[in-house]
């Protein structure tokens, strides 16, 4: 038999070897296949009130993307080398020059690599038809989608994999460079020789990386008081956390699991054995890989939940910025309109509110930034105006209370608060905080507003003390639509295509679009991280379970059962994937509650959905480990 | 009458291509027995101590272990039977490496309602006898061949199992270590008559049983029994016996 024959054959048998590294690609081709698919379909790009929104999103989600497959790729591709270690040193023991075992493996990479590359297209494609329907939903665009198939994707996603081929290629021939064939051979004495007790460093690194992890989390929750040095605090938190995390799975882990097995003072059941002291010595050997995972998925998940944030926030952030449904910078302008709708047979209110500028203090008012203090701007309206309110003398009503503020005030219900200006001053007691606006934002510049009854605002415009220049200015023009606002109506006020007024439901068109497409690209990219890593656990617990492949046969000579075995492994596999899985999820909260109000105004429902998901995917990782587990167990004897 | 064996047949392959290894073996062993399997390599000892302890199936025949059948028995009844009853020395040792010499040596106690005083005294017996108490820390990559072997020992006497079942249990030790290790196997035997089977290429460790079987190509090619002789003698006629035979000869 010729030496080609013999290779020929040996891959073919082992071709089940190979089925998780094709899984892995064709995976990977699928993601970018059909994000660059979708990127480059015209008719949502249409139908969006904003283009570039569109093409920004996925620029940046495909960059992410590009990154993680790289990664992904490179690492099942050593995972699959370390595996055909042994053969690799035997075709070089028996005389085959480096050179040809390197022309060997692109041969057979390039086969598996440009199968996997078109099965996958073709799979992407169907996938990323069925994708482009469920953004049509979350856009709120209704559209039928045909089967547009670019040729510039494919292009474009050939393109891309075949520089990871060669990258792969790169990787392989610095692997072969570096083993030393005497390595090679003893592959599996080189793995054990990583059981070694647990020395004095393990427990002060894994006792440091506990401390620097709570600190971490100490100082997110405590933002606020550090706020002059934010930038150098933010990075103060990541170091802490991301080296904390590391040194967690490095030596915290593997010291804890320790005291147990020390506890135990030998005498270890089964199901210790196939869990404490196996994740003792992987943990610590995986630490860099674990970490990595638990930053990259508290990484997706914290923006994961931020565009929900926002997407999910829309309707009150655009609420909190446009009070009315239309609103007008001059009086004619919105006499100009008013009579178009009139033309037009649309029922409408013309609202012309004056208001005016006062500060405010009391005890109603803390402000939680360094500074402290207790003093606002505040706009204030009078009852009349405004429907919605009931204000009783001396009382007062804030609005317009959005996240952002919220962080950095509290109001106290029924507590006075004190209007004042250069020379007057005015104590109501505030009976309600509310984050819907009742000017528009051209005119509040940010400031709170707030509603008093007609007899105060009479007093308070008496006293109020007139900038000359800006006395004109001290009123706010706007159109509400009697019945509902509609899209058709907006489109008649914009006839000429560029409108001089803030239209409420233009806007939030607008901003759900936006934040569609946001969520919809980061979604994406976060799920595809999620995929990853959750392959990369589950691959990494095929490996374990490969090597330890041994101990089960041993155990089971020794007279334990499958089951019992298994129950050992089910262990085993709970802790691998939910250590990593609580720090991310730990991470994530933390992430998140630092800094979700910059995002919107709910912050649990959003993140509770994006963690449930997370922990979902990684349940079926977490299944399928097992499973495969109790498929070596079971053939082990 | 505590092992009987009855016709065994074993093959390996698919129907196409079929090595026939164990060509019929009918065999009896008493309690309290100490029985040493000698044979050329390749001749199927490993495969007969497998088939013996319930480690592997027969493709046909019965072995019967006090009067019963393990050939029919349920995946659970068979471990539940190797953990109570079975103790193993493997000719590849077969300990855990992620375990240190003492857990690994623990491991059959670990099922067993024994305190932890007692299993700590049994731990402490066992090992010193065996000379690797200083090692109970290690792990088995950092111990020597020899000591993995004698680990492997300690842990097949540990819970003293009615049977122990042995393959080359010497091969990689020197004579002393080798016939400390012989001793202990014989004291189990006197003491609290464990039966022994024990496959060895060594006349000096068969001279230490009291029957010597020989396999030849799947085959009892023949027996001896020392009965009332010295093991000197015993050692002479094995000596001879082996020659008759061929294959491995001597090699210690
Ligand atoms: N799993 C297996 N599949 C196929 N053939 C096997 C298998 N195990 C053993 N054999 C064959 O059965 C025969 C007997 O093997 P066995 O291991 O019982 O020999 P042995 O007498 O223990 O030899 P040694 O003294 O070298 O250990 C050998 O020819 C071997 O090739
Ligand atoms: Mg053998």
């Amino acid at each position: 038999m010729s030496l080609n024959r013999i290779i020929l054959k040996n891959f073919f048998k082992s071709v089940k070897n190979y089925a998780l590294y094709i899984f892995a690609l064709i995976f990977s081709v699928v993601l970018y296949f059909s994000f660059v698919l979708m990127s480059q379909d015209d008719t949502i790009a249409a139908e969006l009130q904003s283009e570039s929104v569109m093409s920004t999103g996925f620029t940046v989600g495909s960059v992410l993307l590009v990154v993680i497959i790289v990664l992904f790729v490179m690492f099942a591709n050593s995972i699959f080398l370390k595996r055909r270690n042994k053969e690799l040193a035997l075709f070089q023991l028996i005389g085959l020059r480096r050179k040809k075992l390197l022309r060997i493996l692109v041969l057979e990479n390039a086969v598996i690599y440009f199968g996997s590359l078109v099965s996958g297209i073709t799979l992407g494609f169907l996938i990323s038809r069925m994708l482009l329907l469920l953004l049509l939903r979350m856009l709120q665009i209704e559209l039928s989608i045909g089967m547009s198939f670019s040729v510039t994707a494919v292009t474009q996603t050939a393109i891309l994999f075949v520089c990871i081929f060669v990258l792969l290629m790169i990787q392989n021939f610095i692997f072969l460079k570096r083993t030393r064939l005497v390595d090679m051979l003893k592959l599996n004495q080189s793995i054990e020789s990583d059981y070694r007790g647990i020395g004095f460093w393990t427990i002060v690194s894994g006792f440091l990386g506990l401390v620097m992890i709570l600190s971490g989390y100490w100082l997110s929750m405590n933002i606020m008081d550090f706020g002059t040095v934010l930038v150098p605090l933010l990075l103060g938190i990541l170091f802490l956390t991301i080296v904390g995390t590391y040194l967690l799975f490095k030596a915290s882990v593997a010291f804890v699991l320790n005291v147990i097995r020390q506890s135990k003072n030998g005498r270890l059941n089964v199901k210790d054995v196939l869990s404490l002291t196996s994740i003792m010595f992987k943990m610590k050997s995986n630490a860099f890989l674990l970490t990595l995972i638990s930053i990259i998925s508290a990484l997706s998940m914290g923006l994961m939940s931020f565009s929900y944030i926002s997407y999910y926030s829309v309707e009150q952030s655009v609420n909190a910025s446009i009070s009315n449904d239309y609103v007008f910078y001059e009086e004619e302008e919105m006499l100009f309109y008013s009579e178009l709708l009139d033309e037009s047979g649309i029922n409408h209110e013309v609202r012309t509110v004056p208001f005016l500028n006062y500060e405010a203090t009391g005890e109603g008012i803390t402000i939680n930034t360094p500074r402290g203090g207790s003093e606002i701007d505040l706009v204030i309206v009078s009852a009349d105006h405004i429907e919605s309110a009931t204000v009783k003398e001396n009382e007062i009503i804030i609005k317009g209370l959005i996240s952002t503020l919220d962080a950095f005030m509290n109001f106290e219900i029924n507590s006075p608060i004190t209007l004042f200006n250069s020379d007057y001053e005015q104590t109501l007691e505030l009976i309600e905080v509310d984050g819907e606006a009742i000017l528009p934002s051209h005119v509040a510049r940010g400031a709170l507003q707030a509603v008093v009854s007609n007899e105060v605002y009479q007093k308070l415009e008496e006293q109020y003390t007139y900038d000359e220049e800006l006395r004109d200015n001290l009123v706010s023009y706007a159109i509400d639509i009697s019945e509902e606002d509609s899209q058709e109506i907006f489109e008649l006020m914009n006839q000429d295509g560029h409108h001089s007024f803030e239209s409420r439901i233009n806007q939030y068109t607008v901003q759900m679009q936006g934040a569609g497409v946001m969520m919809f690209v980061i979604g994406f990219v976060g799920i595809a991280f999620l995929m990853t890593t959750g392959c990369i656990l589950y691959f990494k617990q095929v490996g374990e379970g490969e090597d330890e492949k041994e101990s089960y046969k041993i155990l089971r000579k020794l007279g334990f059962t499958v089951n019992e075995l298994v129950k050992g492994l089910t262990i085993k596999v709970v802790l691998t994937f939910g250590i990593p899985l609580l720090m991310g999820l730990l991470h994530t909260y933390f992430a998140v509650n630092a800094g979700w109000f910059i995002f919107g105004s709910e912050m649990w429902l959003p993140m509770l959905t994006v963690m449930i998901g997370y922990v979902f995917l990684y349940l079926i990782f977490a299944f399928f480990s097992l499973l495969y587990y109790k498929k070596i167990v079971r053939e082990s004897i | 009458m505590i092992i009987q064996a009855k016709g065994i047949k074993k093959s390996y392959g698919n129907r196409l291509n079929r090595t026939e290894v164990l060509k019929g073996i009918d065999l009896t062993i008493e309690e309290g027995e100490f029985v040493s399997i000698m044979g050329p390599s390749g001749s199927g000892k490993t495969t007969l101590l497998n088939v013996l302890s319930s480690i592997d199936q027969v493709t046909s025949g019965h072995v019967f272990v006090e009067e019963q059948d393990i050939t029919t028995l349920k995946e659970k009844k068979l471990a539940d039977f190797r953990k109570e009853d079975l103790g193993f020395m493997f000719q590849e040792y077969n300990l855990l490496h992620t375990l240190t010499v003492k857990e690994n040596i623990l491991l059959p106690l670990s099922i067993r309602d024994i305190d932890k005083k007692e299993a700590e005294k049994q731990f402490e017996l066992v090992s010193k006898e065996l000379a690797i108490y200083d090692l109970k820390g290690k792990y088995p990559s950092e111990i020597s061949g020899g000591q993995k072997q004698r680990t492997s020992a300690a842990r097949a006497f540990i819970h003293q199992p009615k049977i122990i079942f042995a393959d080359e249990p010497t091969g990689a030790l020197d004579s002393k270590a080798a016939s400390s290790l012989l001793h202990k196997l014989k004291q189990l035997n006197s003491k609290i008559r464990s039966t022994i089977v024990m496959v060895t290429h060594d006349a000096t460790a068969a001279s230490y049983s009291n029957r010597v079987i020989f396999l030849k190509d799947g085959l009892i090619y023949s027996s001896l029994r020392k009965g009332e002789r010295s093991q000197e003698e015993f050692y002479m006629e094995i000596m001879n016996n082996q020659s008759v035979i061929g294959g491995v000869g001597v090699e210690s």
